[in-house]
């Protein structure tokens, strides 16, 4: 019994010490560079999975316009898969970037997919502060969040998913940079030409025109601040400014503000009459990030679109649809709703399309003590009809290359208001995404 | 009286000259830590209570005091990413975002103990003043106070190898006093070309109890890089400068 102990003992003894001589070797740690050397060609992107809810809102318009020819549904589920590929290839002096955007998906009604060419664009650099460049390419210009009523030449960002890789446009541009000593430390100018015809750029605006915009960049006394115009010619001539600036160590204000010189607005009344109103607009916002002691980030933000509709050009849209409905329903006449989908899936489908919004998101790192945990709520208003969505989101990205996010949407407001009359009125979504 | 004048003012001078010494161990500090201007590759290491690690790579550029950009290589989730800090102001750029955003030194852009003002440390010199120095049998240690509000982290206690005059432990702490981190120096390392420094640094916090953040230096060598490469439109193509 003894010898069986001292047995028992001397192997216990043993796998401690293994355990400490590994944790030893575990405390050593070894680094060689070598392989992060530059390569003439690299390749990387995501796969993504992704799983939606959707609590469909069968009062709401969107959701009436959009089934009228269909069996009733409370709830819709879709199954998503994507695949973004970004690469670089580094032929002879210049460097060609591409981003590929591809999706398939999947529900209880439809099926579909998508391939699209985010970037693709060639850039030499002649000299460190200069780069020219053409091809697609995606500008984000301006210093919001949710919103960036100074981003000119961009597709709009979702307020929803502002992060989201956007499909950028096809235009030639440059970057000139200066630096200097001094209290204005960089200037920046960035140039761009963008063509926009019935084959290139199409959905921008009118076709015909190759559009010039340009963006002047300071950092001056340790603020951001840019200056951007776009000329006359497929969309209204329009100009604007932003800055950012950190007020301390864990607190930033930005703010933006563009007028648009006269901006044709399709608007139209409660009996289905489309007028273009035509008139100057001003757009701003006024943003804050703050981070607390507790590593808790607070995003607000305020938000004037002087290009939105007023409650009364909604509520005229709004009534319009119904009276479509309604004839449709008793006539089976499908003339005005033709027109009223047409609008719902034209200028009225756009997110955020009144004038006035608030913005707030906290989001908490290392949610519960669990490091790479994060949970975050967002919540989105319209000012004018007190309308709103919150979204609580999970994110947890502890495994290497790996995301998991779980969001759930849920909407509120009443009749002729804007989250009150959407698609669907709650809506979860699920993704796991891989980093290669 | 003239002895009692005379003997005030040398109170008043002595702890002046002993700032003043320590300025120049903090300067020392700094150069022998890297040159003004190099580059060089980093991994940080984050480990949780329960072993598990997450690792990044950081290809690192700085000019001046106060000038630096560090690139994400790696894990292919955060690839592409920048970050850029000219004083105290800081950026971080994020391909998909597209544009760079300012972040704050108390961020961490990694999610580690490590902070966005360790991540992107310019010289103390920049950023402290030197309010003493105690002398002890092998190191100097110097209580530095931040120069502004900015700061990360209000006062520093920085114990130097006084042969090396390299750091050996550094105690940060926040204008409450509360001790937020500390950072020890480990490893000494001829990098050639006249660099020899620690080559890891690890750091552990009060504030996440069980976790420590590790970082090591490789190929790090002195390097000059024009102005217009520490500005946010360059940020998108940092990764061209790499060899």
């Amino acid at each position: 019994m003894s010898m069986q102990r001292a047995s028992w003992a001397r192997w216990s003894l043993l796998f401690l010490l293994s355990v400490a001589a590994y944790a030893s070797a575990a405390e050593e740690y070894s680094f060689d560079a070598s392989e992060f050397e530059k390569k003439p060609f690299e390749l990387g992107g995501y796969l993504q999975l992704k799983q939606d809810n959707f609590a469909l809102n069968r009062d709401g318009t969107f959701y009436k316009l959009g089934n009228t020819s269909q069996s009733q549904r409370d709830s819709l589920d879709r199954t998503t898969g994507t695949l973004e590929l970004v690469g670089k290839l580094r032929p002879g002096i210049g460097t060609f970037d591409f981003h590929t955007h591809s999706d398939a998906w999947n529900d209880q009604l439809a099926h579909g997919q998508n391939n699209k060419m985010f970037e693709a664009a060639y850039s030499i650099r002649p000299d460190p502060g200069l780069t020219i460049e053409a091809g697609k390419r995606t500008l984000r210009w301006g210093k919001g969040y949710a919103w960036n009523p100074i981003g000119f030449v961009e597709r709009p960002k979702d307020p929803n998913d502002p992060d989201l890789a956007r499909e950028g446009l096809v235009m030639a541009d440059a970057d000139l940079i200066l630096n200097r000593d001094g209290p204005l430390q960089t200037i920046a100018f960035t140039p761009v030409l963008m063509p926009v015809s019935s084959d290139v750029n199409s959905g921008f605006g009118v076709p015909g025109y190759i559009n010039p915009a340009a963006k002047l960049y300071l950092l001056y006394r340790d603020t951001d601040i840019d200056f951007a115009w776009q000329g006359k010619g497929s969309r209204a001539a329009r100009f604007g400014a932003d800055f950012s600036r950190n007020m301390s160590s864990n607190f930033e204000i930005h703010g933006e503000w563009v007028r648009i010189q006269q901006l044709a607005k399709p608007v139209v009344d409660s009996v289905g009459n489309v007028a273009t109103a035509t008139a100057n607009a001003t757009s701003y916002l006024l943003g804050l990030r703050y981070l607390t002691e507790s590593d808790t980030t607070y995003i607000a933000e305020y938000y004037r679109n002087g290009t939105g509709y007023s409650d009364q050009e909604f509520r005229d849209f709004y009534q319009f649809a119904d009276s479509a409905l309604q004839q449709f329903q008793k006539s089976g006449s499908g003339k005005l709703l033709q027109k009223a989908t047409t609008l719902s899936e034209g200028n009225y489908s756009r997110p955020n399309l009144g004038t006035d919004y608030l913005y707030f998101r906290a989001q908490q790192k290392d949610t519960l003590g669990v490091v790479y945990f994060q949970a975050a709520v967002t919540a989105m208003m319209n000012v004018r009809d007190r309308s709103y969505q919150v979204t609580p989101e999970l994110l947890y990205t502890g495994v290497k290359n790996f995301d998991l996010r779980a969001r759930l949407y849920l909407l509120q407001g009443g009749a002729g208001t804007e989250f009150g009359e959407k698609l669907n009125s709650r809506k979860l979504e699920l993704y796991a995404r891989y980093y290669f | 009286m003239k002895k009692l004048l005379w003997l005030a003012l040398c109170l008043i001078a002595l702890p002046a000259a002993a700032a003043m010494d320590g300025t120049q161990i903090l300067q020392k500090v700094d150069r022998n830590l890297e040159p003004e201007s190099y580059e060089t590759y980093r991994k940080l290491i984050d480990i949780q209570p329960d072993g598990s690690k997450k690792e990044y790579v950081l290809y690192t550029l700085k000019k001046g005091r106060d000038k630096l950009v560090a690139l994400f290589l790696s894990p292919a989730s955060d690839k592409g990413r920048s970050t850029l800090r000219i004083g105290d102001n800081m950026w971080l750029y994020i391909p998909d975002v597209g544009r760079p955003i300012r972040i704050t030194s108390l961020q961490s852009v990694t999610g580690s103990v490590f902070n966005n003002a360790d991540i992107l440390r310019v010289d103390y010199t920049a950023e402290y003043n030197v309010e003493s120095v105690e002398e002890q049998k092998d190191a100097y240690v110097l209580s530095l106070k931040a120069k502004t509000g900015e700061v990360a982290y209000d006062r520093l206690k920085m114990w130097v190898d006084k042969q090396l005059l390299l750091p050996v432990t550094i105690e940060a702490y926040a204008a409450s006093g509360l001790l937020l981190k500390t950072l020890r120096f480990k490893d000494i390392k001829d990098f050639g070309g006249g660099i020899k420094r620690p080559a890891t640094l690890e750091t552990d916090s009060p504030l996440y109890k069980g976790y420590k953040s590790v970082m090591l230096w490789s190929a790090l060598k002195k390097a000059t890089f024009p102005d217009e490469v520490f500005t946010l439109n360059y940020l998108p193509r940092v990764q061209e400068l790499r060899k």
